[in-house]
């Protein structure tokens, strides 16, 4: 692997020594005491997690095996990192090598997709616990936060109870692309005023509800709705307008465009966890034809979106994820397919906490099997929020139980942490 | 010595007469590890040619035995099509390198006389001229190109498709080109002046899948009949969910003078239709995966009137010159050879 070991930037190592120091004082209470807090917001930390739906293939994009049984038609290209190749379908992304870092040696034990998917976003194999969204805007999320914490664009509804046990303003709000979402605008016949006074009443309704034995998570849930709705309502500019022909020239004019033009928006307006979905991937039959086009498509709006927060300063504070809920088979199957395969697949990160231009992990001859430096969705897990500068082995304290944030059995992936 | 003229053949020695009820096979070829992509035959029968999911093209003598092989390096991907020159001395092969091969044929141990860059993006097809003089080719760039097989100059280039054009081939008049691209729109191009003359769209080849927003179509391969009245085109049909491969073989027939969709043979099973032939006796046969059928068509009769079952998916076909055989080119690492007459006592 390569590392970049010339990368000494002080807030990181002030963020976990805080959460740290936090930790061996408060045994296992709440992180974000007020002090970590202000400290995170000097400098916002956000996530990007660019999720690729359906598995893309390993093959075809971070580890790929040209010339090999099961290699398919795609050749490996070299990448702005010596020595680092990538699929070639993937020329754009080949040339920002240096911002990102591989982890090649992920096995799931899981060829589900509802399992993957959850083991990738809670970090745990089963049980309910909140996605790496939820627990980043938990702790990332500053107080007077100008968006909802945790902002999903996608074009397809997934079902995802993402903030499990903590607070509802910490689950996913789902975007439907870059159109506004609906009735953000007050109806008319209602003053200012008048909703002012309502949302009190309602508040009011809510806390006296709690307070007779009503279920608290109930009014929590429709509280953080309001809020939610409130604030985008607020900044329901962000919506409006069509986007500039020029980022459309850059970006593209296609959904996954947009969506990403979107994220840099909701990113650059105080956005604390914005994820896109690039659905697609479960390519069963036809892999390499729809594998062609889809990451035709994700290539070029992915690395228009990591150049602008290069540019704009955001990147060294921005964790980037590029995700699925796992790979797909070596064996191509008779429809030119690939099916689903957790055992031995990839991933690319970048951004705030992570060195760049490593590759971690790797996978025998035909991709078979993981040759080197086995992880799963738990040391990733841990990997994410340590990059965060989040005590990834503390706990939630939530109405006097603790959970550990973290799977406690796992550990990250030190060697991707700069 | 006798003057008499010869006495006439007995029936045993005549050849069996084409009956393709009676198809079975007479040769298996393997390759070692991979399934077969796509098969051809050469002009003068000596040789059948296959390419696989590897970077290889392997040949044998098509009488030879397995043994008899040679695996021809040069392509850094997988080859998609093949086609020859006419008096079978020149191998073309299209490959997902960008590149088409050309390659001394009957050479001991062929080594590629040159690697052409092609098309920015895979090549997707090659076909040689009526007169052998040009070769069509066409690629993911969205563009057709003819090229002089003499020279290996760039002709001309078509520029209209808006989508991957799938495959190209020269009417037998060898004044027009024929395209088929990923979205069902056939295009018929005059060489001379590089137009378009005439268009159509069959939308039942192809499919948008909602969930996935992704579209699915294309000819996987297209023949004219001797005579260019007709054009037929092996694809696929009633796309449902176009990631898993739902989808049914379709072969679409054409009046080509009159424009008219004259035959739409659509298989009622999972798959796609991956090779088409006039038979010189007038009947059609296809090859289908995954479920490996040859499949049998009167040119009027929707239903095949007879099926054969293929060991494996059938990707590609191709008649020998005599019209006699077909080699079919399979996902179970086979390359079989047909015949199309009753098995010889």
């Amino acid at each position: 692997m390569q590392r970049d070991h010339g990368c000494h930037r002080i807030d990181h190592s002030l963020s976990r020594r805080g959460f740290l120091a936090t930790g061996a004082t408060a045994g296992v209470a709440c992180l974000a005491t007020p002090a970590i807090s202000r400290e995170l917001e000097v400098k916002q930390k956000r996530v990007l997690q660019v999720y690729l739906q359906g598995g893309v293939s390993q093959l075809e994009s971070w580890d790929p095996k040209p010339g090999t049984r099961y290699g398919g038609p795609f050749r490996a290209i070299p990448t702005s990192v010596p020595g680092m190749h990538i699929s070639e379908l993937l020329p754009h992304t080949a040339q920002r090598m240096h911002l990102l870092s591989i982890v090649r040696g992920i096995n799931l034990k899981t060829n589900s997709h509802h399992d993957g998917r959850l083991f990738m976003e809670m970090g745990r194999r089963s049980g309910k616990f909140p996605y790496l969204g939820s627990v980043a805007a938990k702790y990332l999320m500053p107080t007077n936060a100008p968006l909802p914490g945790y902002l999903h664009v996608t074009t397809r509804g997934l079902t995802d109870y993402t903030n499990a046990f903590l607070d509802a303003r910490y689950g996913q709000l789902k975007l439907a692309g870059p159109q506004a979402p609906p009735n953000l605008i007050r109806p008319k016949s209602v003053s200012a005023q008048a909703a002012t006074r309502s949302r009190e009443l309602l508040k009011r309704l809510n806390s006296r509800f709690s307070g007779r034995g009503g279920q608290k998570s109930f009014t929590d849930s429709y509280n953080a709705s309001f809020e939610m709705a409130e604030k985008l309502m607020a900044r329901r500019e962000l919506f409006e307008g069509p986007a500039a022909d020029k980022d459309l020239d850059r970006y593209g004019r296609h959904p996954f465009g947009r969506n990403c033009l979107l994220a840099r928006t909701l990113l650059e307006n105080g956005g604390t966890v914005v994820k896109v979905t690039h659905h697609g991937y479960d390519t069963h039959a036809e892999n390499f034809n729809f594998h062609l086009e889809q990451l035709g498509e994700f290539d070029k709006s992915f690395c228009m979106l990591l150049d602008d927060l290069r540019d704009s300063g955001m990147l060294e504070s921005t964790l980037v994820m590029v995700y699925s809920e796992f790979g797909r088979t070596p064996k191509i199957n008779v429809r030119y397919g690939r099916d689903h395969w957790g055992t031995a697949w990839s991933i690319a990160l970048g951004g705030q906490g992570i060195t760049p231009g490593a590759i971690v992990g790797a996978t025998n001859k035909e991709g078979t099997e993981v040759s080197e430096r086995e992880v799963d969705g738990g040391h990733l897990f841990h990997t994410y929020l340590q990059a965060l500068g989040i005590d990834s082995s503390a706990y939630h304290t939530l109405d006097g139980r603790s959970v550990p944030i973290g799977d406690p059995a796992k550990q990250a992936v030190q060697e991707l942490l700069a | 010595m006798s003057d008499l003229p010869s006495p006439p053949p007995l029936p045993r020695d005549l050849p069996l007469a084409i009956n393709a009820k009676k198809t079975h096979v007479v040769r298996t070829f393997t390759v070692d590890d991979v399934p077969l992509t796509t098969c051809r035959v050469d002009p003068t029968g000596n040789w059948i040619v296959a390419a696989a999911e590897n970077f290889h093209i392997y040949r044998w003598p098509l009488d030879g035995p397995q043994s008899a092989r040679t695996i021809l390096h040069g392509h850094n991907s997988w080859v998609r099509s093949f086609d020859f020159s006419h008096d079978g001395q020149w191998l073309y092969s299209g490959g997902y390198d960008d590149r088409i091969g050309i390659w001394p044929l009957s050479d001991p141990q062929p080594t590629p006389a040159r690697m052409l860059v092609a098309h920015d993006g895979w090549v997707r097809w090659v076909r040689t001229s009526p007169d052998g003089r040009l070769l069509a080719s066409c690629g993911n760039d969205n563009l057709l190109k003819l090229w002089d097989t003499s020279t290996w100059e760039l002709v001309h280039v078509f520029k209209g498709h808006q989508r991957y054009p799938y495959a190209v081939i020269f009417h037998p008049d060898g004044k027009r080109l024929a395209s088929f691209d990923l979205m069902g729109v056939i295009k018929e191009w005059d060489i001379a002046s590089g137009k378009v003359t005439r268009q159509w769209e069959a939308k039942f080849m192809w499919g948008f899948d909602k969930k996935f927003r992704a579209d699915m179509g294309g000819a996987r391969d297209m023949r004219f009949s001797p005579d260019g009245k007709h054009l037929a085109v092996a694809g696929l049909t009633e796309v449902t969910n176009a990631f898993a491969g739902t989808h049914k073989p379709m072969v679409l027939v054409m009046d080509w003078e009159t424009g008219e969709f004259k035959q739409k043979l659509k298989i009622d099973s999972r798959g796609m239709a991956w090779g088409i032939r006039f038979h010189p006796d007038g009947f059609l046969v296809g090859s289908g995966a995954p479920s490996g059928f040859l499949w049998f068509w009167k040119l009027d009769e929707e239903k095949p009137f007879h099926t054969f079952k293929l060991t494996g998916g059938g990707r590609a076909l191709d008649l020998t010159p005599d019209g006699r055989q077909a080699a079919v080119a399979q996902t179970d690492r086979k390359l079989q050879v047909v015949q199309f007459t009753a098995q010889s006592a």
